[in-house]
């Protein structure tokens, strides 16, 4: 893993993210086990679900790199510590506004 | 400068071609990421927050117009049309494609480039002085030398999995403008009592989680056994550095367990037992063939002053504050070098845009013979230029925006890339480097400062030599929210010290304001304008600027 990040306890609500290995961009785990570069269309997931689906994206080599547990709230906003790291994953650079997804670079 | 034999060309292109053999089956599923990731880092690819970032070298950070082409059409082609100059005098590309990856090599390789030993646990890119062959104080001109230990360390199978990174710096032996003491190994050129041109060899010196200046192994050591001498110190470091702690597993830690006397004497002693066909002997011949790519110019025989230069001066403010800040003296009279400021305010510091490396291509090749370098500050340098030219060189950089008047000053940042596009950062850098310029914005209140180095890194990494900046910002994570902790004192030069941590860090929103006044502080404080604030902190000593600091809060 490039990423350690922090533990997150098995009820605390999170999604999968990880890296697309073609092109190196953000991408969440789907609940039909796809990968989406929206985590709007990331699947919510606590305990042993989660677990599962991580053990999935670990296999899923070929599509995604570095998959890991992303905490959010219930409906899927990102959230706790990692909340700025993470909201500049999902949109792009602060400092460079027309780049990445905040620039609808998908 | 140095020219790609054959061997080199067939070197890179192979390893060029390795790679994409390995991209393929790490595309196809047959080279899991966990075995792809050491092969791609091999190659200077990191995958960072938001896509994968190539890390391409500039040994020693020389450049001319055919190389800094072939950079901007690799931005125009495969990133978004800009690089990311850094502290190890290279530059970054932050948004391409893996499947790209090897296209992009080949690119590279087509002009004499690539991102071999930018990465990974070997000797890597060897770093200078950006001045080089060109500074006034030089004993001689450092990059011959560079080349030098480029070669013998590229590859070199003995010291290809060493306990961490290792990183060498040399400087010609004036002021020390390549951090040499805050490097693995630093050398400095230098005569001994013959008046012989050798090397004082420093160890052990470098910045990260445990920050130390590094110590002088050897006060001399002649130029033909300099890499017998390295390649003791390289054995020393192989067989006793640690490799269970990656903490601990750099030089400074063993300089530092060992103590500086019982290193120095392993190092000789094991240097003592190379017998005569382990040392590396260099034949002169091969000095003087790679010495001969580095010949200075032919320089025109002119006066040292320039009436026309003065004269523009006089008529042309901006033209005037530029020069002041960035011009540096040069060792032919009637020459300069020029500091290019990549740091506009507002911007990344280090950025450039494809349109600006080929404006400054051109620029080279009208009036710097093409010679352009990167500075460890994270700008640029056009070295041999005539100052009949400056006033055309300043017209034609500002038409590219890249006429900052700001060498060496407050708002001449070094700041890594930070949150913004770092995977281990703690914190935002470039964000806190523009709120810092932005309040240091007005010209007069910059120059009445002086010189003054700021430093800033976004994790304890210390990419952006946070411990050596007269003051220095360290971003740290504490639950989620950024904060500063600022730094007093370091410096990077021949009197190298790291930075005290003045105290608790502060927001984000803070460090601008409480900046402002310990730069008002330092200005009530001075002895005369001529004290810089690394003089007047270092005379009065911390007290006076963290109770400014800390004033508000
Ligand atoms: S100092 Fe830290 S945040 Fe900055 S570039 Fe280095 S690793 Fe990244």
């Amino acid at each position: 893993m490039s990423s350690e990040r922090p533990k997150l306890g098995p009820d605390i609500p999170k999604v999968i993210t990880g890296w697309n290995s073609r092109t190196g961009r953000v991408i969440y785990l789907t609940a039909d086990r796809d990968w989406s570069e929206s985590l709007a269309d990331a699947s919510v997931m606590t305990g042993d679900q989660a677990q599962e689906a991580l053990r999935f994206a670990s296999t899923d080599q070929v599509r995604v790199s570095d998959p890991y547990f992303m905490q959010v709230t219930q409906d899927g906003r990102i959230s706790g510590r990692e909340t700025l790291r993470e909201t500049i994953r999902a949109q792009g650079p602060t400092n460079h506004p027309m780049f990445g997804k905040q620039a609808g670079d998908l | 400068m140095y020219r790609y034999d054959e061997f080199d060309e067939n070197l890179v292109r192979q390893r060029a071609r390795q790679f994409r053999g390995q991209v393929e089956r790490r595309l196809s599923g047959e080279l899991p990421e966990e075995h792809f990731k050491p092969l791609r880092l091999q190659n200077g690819v990191y995958l960072q927050l938001h896509a994968y970032m190539l890390r391409v070298a500039i040994p020693y950070g020389q450049l001319d117009g055919r190389k800094l082409r072939g950079l901007a059409d690799i931005a125009d082609r495969y990133d978004k049309r800009y690089g990311h100059f850094t502290t190890r005098q290279n530059i970054q590309f932050n948004w391409i494609r893996l499947e790209d990856m090897p296209e992009v090599l080949d690119r590279l390789a087509d002009v004499g480039m690539h991102a071999i030993q930018t990465s990974g646990n070997c000797i890597r890119n060897v770093t200078s002085d950006p001045f080089a062959g060109a500074a006034a104080d030089e004993v001689e001109d450092p990059r011959p030398w560079c080349e030098i230990i480029r070669q013998w360390s590229t590859f070199h199978p003995e010291f290809s999995h060493l306990p961490r990174k290792f990183k060498i710096a040399v400087s010609g032996g004036g002021h020390d403008r390549a951090a040499i003491r805050v490097h693995d190994i630093g050398l400095d050129l230098r005569r001994n009592s013959d008046g012989e041109i050798g090397f004082e060899v420093v160890c052990g010196g470098g910045l990260g989680r445990t920050p130390h200046v590094g110590v002088t192994v050897r006060d001399w050591i002649s130029k033909p056994e300099l890499l017998s001498y390295l390649e003791a110190i390289m054995r020393v470091y192989n067989r006793h550095g640690r490799r269970d702690n990656k903490y601990k597993a750099r030089i400074k830690i063993l300089v530092n367990e060992l103590g500086e006397a019982t290193f120095r004497s392993l190092v000789e002693e094991e240097f003592a037992a190379q017998n005569e066909r382990e040392k590396v002997i260099l034949p002169l011949a091969e000095v003087d063939r790679i010495e001969a790519y580095f010949a200075p110019p032919a320089f025109d025989a002119a006066p040292a002053a320039s009436p026309t230069l003065d004269e523009a001066r006089r008529l042309n403010g901006d033209l005037d504050r530029w020069a002041r800040h960035n011009l540096r003296s040069h060792k032919a009279p009637g020459y300069t070098s020029i500091l290019v400021s990549l740091k506009p305010l507002g911007a990344a510091p280090g950025d450039a845009t494809s349109d600006q490396m080929r404006a400054m291509a051109d620029i080279a090749d009208r009036f710097a013979g093409g010679d352009i370098r990167v500075a460890h500050e994270q700008d640029l340098v056009l070295t041999h230029v005539r100052l009949e030219d400056v006033p055309a060189v300043f017209a034609a950089l500002q038409t590219a925006g890249l006429a900052t008047a700001n060498g060496g000053m407050i708002t001449d940042i070094i700041a890594c890339p930070g949150l913004d596009y770092c995977n281990l950062a703690n914190a935002r850098s470039i964000s806190v480097a523009n709120s810092i310029q932005a309040a240091f914005s007005d010209p007069d209140l910059e120059d009445m400062i002086g010189p003054l180095h700021l430093n800033i890194s976004g994790c304890i990494n210390a990419c952006g030599h946070h411990h050596v900046g007269h003051i220095g910002i360290l971003g740290v994570d504490k639950k989620g929210e950024e904060f500063y902790q600022v730094l007093f004192g370091g410096r990077a030069d021949e009197r190298a010290a790291i930075g005290e941590i003045a105290g608790p860090g502060l927001k984000h929103e803070d460090i601008a304001p409480a900046l402002k006044r310990v730069v008002q502080r330092y200005l009530s404080l001075r002895s005369s304008p001529e004290e810089t604030f690394i003089d007047a902190l270092e005379r009065l000593g911390q007290a006076p600027f963290r109770e400014a600091l800390y004033a508000a809060s």
